[in-house]
Formats: C-alpha cells, sequence, structure tokens
C-alpha cells in the first residue's frame, strides 16, 4: 500500500504521525466482508479521529467505519474487489492522510481450527490434520497452510512446514521418544488474484510422543 | 433439449492424430425400433451433413462418432425421419474428456516428491495427483493448475502409490466435461519405481 | 472499443476469482439451452460488454447487478483507453429499491455471458 497526506493542509509539524495499517477478511459473516484498520501508533490520541473508505465500491461512492476500542471496522457486501480504493483519516471534514489500497490485496485469512495429531503405530508417524472455513467461501478459497511444531520445553525452537492441503504426517523418527510436543498452524492467501497476509495462529494441540517402541499417549 | 432425448456426449483430443474424435449419443425410449437420424455441420451457414458412422443399440441407431480438427461449434440435429426431436449447437470442448496422463516423472528431495508430466496444450485445467502408502485407507489429492505438483511430509521409507488426471475449470467448461481416466498406478519407494508394495491396511 | 489492447491474464485472473462465482450467484443453478458463439478473444470480449450492459426488452436491469459493475471495472482496468460504461451509483440505489424480479429475460442473457466468459477463459 503506497502512503500519501492530503496534500498541503498543515505544515509538517503540526502533523502527528497518523500512519495506519488494514486488512481485509472476506466473507467473513455469511457474504459480508470485514475491513479493520488501525493506527500504527497505538498510543495516539484517536479522539474525533475517523476513518472513510472511498472508490471500488457498490452502489456507494464512500463508507464510514466503526470504532470499536481503538480499531476501526467496517462490515459490508459493498467492496467491488476489483481495483483499488482510498482509506482516509478524518478529523471532522479533514483527511489527515490517505492511502491507496486495494481490498484483495490485503486479505488476511481467518485462522485455521481443529488441530488434532493421530498417532499411527505401524506408520511410525503422526497424523496432523487441521481445518479451515476457507473450504467453502466463494472467493479466497485457495491458501498456503504454514504448520509450527516444537518440543514444548525447547522454547523457542520451532519447526515450520508449508502446505496446501490439510493433512500431513510426522515422521516418528524426526521427534524425541517420550517427549511433549505443541503443533499450530496459520494460513496466507494462496491465488493469483487475492493476496495478503498470514492469519492468527490457530489454538495449539499438545500431544507426546511414545517412548521409542511403547504405545503412545496421546493429551 | 426435448425432455423425452437424453443425450450423453464426450469429446477427447486424439494427440497423435490431431483430432477431436466426439461422441454423441441417445437414448430415446419413446421411439423403440426407429433408427433416428443424426445431422450436423459446424457452421451454421452450412448444410447438414448426416452422420457418417453411426453406433447402435439392439440394431438401431442410437449414437454417432465424428472428429473434427479443432474445437469447433458443433450444430446437430436428431430426427425421426424428417421430423426435427431435438436441435442444439455446442462447443466441442465443453464435453471434453481430456486423455489420461502417462509420461510422469518423480523428483524425490527431503521428505517430498515433484510429480511432473508434460500439460495438455488446451487452457483451463486441473492436475490432480493422488497418493496413499501402504498404511493410508485413502487416497490423498493436490491439485495444481499445471502438471508440477510438489507432496510433502512423505517419508521416503515406505511404499507409495501415486496416480494421476486432468479435470477441467468449470469457470472456463461449464460443468458438461468428464475427468480423464486415472493413470496407471506407480508404486515408488526410497525415491525409485517398486512393484512390490502390499496393501498393508 | 474493440478490445484489443488488454492484460487478458489480468481479466481472466478477476473472472475466474470474482466474476465466476459472482454470476453463479446470480444464475443459482438455473440451467439454461442457450449458446452464443465468439470466436477470438476480442469478439468474446466485445460480446460481454454488449450482452452485460445493453439492455434488452424483458431484461433492462443487468447493469446494476455485481457481476455488472465488477465486469465494468475488470474492463476499465484492464484495457488501456476502455472508459467502461457509467453507472450511476445514487440511481442504481433508486432503482435497487424497487428491486426488480429476476426475470427469465435476464437469466437467458446471464447464461450468454457465461458461455461468452466461458470461451474467453479457454482460449485466453
Amino acid at each position: 500500500e503506497s502512503g500519501y497526506a492530503e496534500n498541503g493542509d498543515f505544515d509538517d509539524a503540526e502533523m502527528d504521525d497518523y500512519s495506519f495499517s488494514c486488512y481485509s477478511q472476506l466473507e467473513v459473516d455469511g457474504s459480508q466482508h470485514l475491513l479493520t484498520c488501525a493506527f500504527d501508533d497505538p498510543d495516539i490520541n484517536s479522539t474525533n479521529m475517523e476513518f472513510e473508505i472511498c472508490g471500488a465500491l457498490l452502489e456507494v461512492d464512500c463508507l464510514s467505519f466503526n470504532k470499536l476500542q481503538g480499531v476501526y471496522l467496517i462490515k459490508t457486501k459493498k467492496f467491488l474487489l476489483i481495483g483499488d480504493s482510498k482509506i482516509c483519516v478524518k478529523l471532522g471534514r479533514k483527511s489527515m492522510t490517505c492511502k491507496k489500497m486495494n481490498i484483495v490485496k490485503i486479505v488476511k485469512p481467518e485462522a485455521p481450527f481443529d488441530i488434532r495429531v493421530v498417532y499411527r503405530k505401524g506408520a511410525n508417524d503422526f497424523e496432523v490434520t487441521f481445518n479451515t472455513s476457507h473450504l467453502q467461501k466463494k472467493y479466497v478459497k485457495e491458501l498456503m497452510h504454514e504448520v509450527a511444531y516444537r518440543q514444548e520445553k525447547s522454547e523457542n525452537d520451532w519447526m515450520h512446514m508449508n502446505l496446501s492441503s490439510t493433512k500431513l504426517m510426522l515422521l516418528q523418527r524426526k521427534l524425541q521418544p517420550n517427549a511433549m510436543y505443541e503443533i499450530k498452524v496459520r494460513s496466507i492467501p494462496n491465488t493469483n488474484y487475492f493476496e495478503g497476509f498470514w492469519s492468527e495462529w490457530s489454538p495449539s494441540f499438545h500431544f507426546r510422543t511414545p517412548e521409542t517402541n511403547g504405545p503412545g499417549e496421546m493429551d | 433439449m426435448s425432455a423425452d432425448i437424453i443425450l450423453q456426449i464426450s469429446s477427447s483430443f486424439q494427440h497423435c492424430l490431431k483430432v477431436y474424435s466426439i461422441c454423441v449419443t441417445w437414448n430415446a425410449s419413446e421411439y423403440p425400433g426407429t433408427n433416428l437420424t443424426f445431422l450436423q455441420k459446424l457452421s451454421s451457414n452450412e448444410a447438414y451433413r448426416p452422420c457418417s458412422k453411426y453406433t447402435l443399440q439392439q440394431g438401431y441407431t442410437a449414437g454417432c462418432l465424428l472428429e473434427v480438427e479443432k474445437d469447433e461449434v458443433l450444430y446437430f440435429s436428431i430426427r425421426n425421419g424428417t421430423h426435427p426431436l431435438l436441435s442444439k449447437s455446442l462447443w466441442i470442448s465443453s464435453y471434453l474428456k481430456p486423455r489420461s496422463l502417462s509420461d510422469l516423472s518423480f523428483q524425490w528431495h527431503q521428505g517430498a516428491v515433484t510429480v511432473t508430466c508434460s500439460d495438455l496444450w488446451y487452457k483451463g485445467l486441473v492436475y490432480e495427483i493422488q497418493h496413499k502408502s501402504t498404511f493410508d485407507a485413502e487416497w490423498q489429492s493436490k491439485e495444481a493448475k499445471t502438471c508440477n505438483v510438489t507432496l510433502d511430509s512423505l517419508d521416503a521409507e515406505k511404499c507409495y502409490f501415486f496416480r494421476a488426471r486432468v479435470k477441467t475449470l468449470e469457470s472456463s467448461y461449464g460443468s458438461d466435461t468428464y475427468p480423464s481416466d486415472w493413470s496407471e498406478v506407480i508404486r515408488q519407494q526410497r525415491g525409485k519405481l517398486t512393484d512390490l508394495c502390499q496393501e498393508k491396511s | 472499443y474493440n478490445f484489443t489492447d488488454c492484460d487478458f491474464k489480468n481479466i481472466k485472473d478477476i473472472y475466474q476469482d470474482v466474476i465466476h462465482p459472482e454470476l453463479n450467484v446470480y444464475i443459482n443453478g438455473v440451467s439454461e439451452e442457450t449458446f452464443l458463439k465468439c470466436i477470438f478473444i476480442p469478439d468474446c470480449l466485445i460480446k460481454i460488454e454488449h450482452f452485460t450492459f445493453k439492455p434488452i426488452y424483458g431484461c433492462a436491469s443487468l447493469a446494476k447487478e455485481t457481476f455488472a459493475k465488477q465486469t465494468n471495472a475488470t474492463l476499465s482496468l484492464g484495457c488501456s483507453g476502455y472508459s467502461g460504461i457509467q453507472i450511476n451509483n445514487t440511481q442504481t440505489m433508486k432503482k435497487r429499491r424497487k428491486r426488480e424480479v429476476k426475470t427469465d429475460k435476464c437469466l437467458e442473457q446471464v447464461s450468454y455471458l457465461i458461455e461468452l466468459w466461458r470461451r474467453f477463459s479457454r482460449i485466453s
């Protein structure tokens, strides 16, 4: 997103830093989309500050955001999903700063859920499966997922795997025996048209690996 | 379409002959014991030509086989004598059944395998690769828009079955097409072709 | 406008990911026995523009449908020199209030559009 301030209304000195970031979630509630924006500086005094989006909208020229605990939201069906919009921070009728953004290029998928791990004794592996609400959507159906897993006692030693399906196998011989593991997954758009950011991580799942030859205990 | 004639149409592209072969079959239960005629043309201002290669069922015409060099609009009419029962026009490709894939190649690298084959020349296709190990009850599918698919989290020690087919994108062909037949099943273990996989599950 | 100077790849991406799902929403499973031919890519886009925006007797309202606005934006973005069809937002709001029933004629028009877009998608 390229950002630019509205031309010439204020001396630079007077202008606080009104930089902001936004992300969109499509079909988050039926066919309603959600656009979320927030100031990059969490400590900014946002009293009387409003956000407005114009352009690439259906039936209307502009829409105003609702404010909820310092975050600005729009839930609507009126995104055209083609072309750039202009999002402005407004103080009364004055635009403090504006950014050109394309709703389909700032998509943040919903977090995956229901991650499970099943130990397969004969195969000496763990079958990891999870779910995503995006399989039922009309638009952002194709995602790339990132699975991260670690031994619980090793704080930041995460292992990562990227996949486009919702099932993968962890090989038993690649994990420590009789150890507690944590595993989680997140998603990012993976199509020619829709782009954007990583979702939040799914809730973690915890599982224990079996002793070298014994039966595995699950959480 | 006249409700009492049930049509089945499929077209496939014969790569060696560089022609589309089209098979139109009809089930006209209301006209038992009747040799219905099939007339066709490739341009709206041409005259209809009778089918040159009928298929029969219980001795009566039940379908027509024809070959066309490129994706064209087929105009056809099914008649009882001179009385037209059904007339239709369609793009041959909208009833496409792609040919099955044969030249699959496998590239193993750190717990993953990349399966490739030569893309068919027409667009709007989806290449589906399925795999399962001897421990898996069901095939697992992965699709891509080109015949270059990487399957992750595999255990090179295990024995895997692979197969592939081609499907058409609904946004390009509609929903009257058919997936290709599956390729032959290929077994791989430790990165090599093998015949010894036994089904365990 | 002859639709020869366009970014056909980009138009195809938008059609497959945005317009096609929206056309399916409109047609909602109704299958029409229609057939309309377009041979080359520009010919397809010319006919797509015609059937999307040209009101006809029995179906005067497609231009305000979501897929039509998406088509308008796609062609405007994808084809240099194409200025698109002027669809007045506020005027659409008034027309939208007295919602016109989806006529058979409109379903037939959209079936033609689906055929044309599919053909465009196969050859671009």
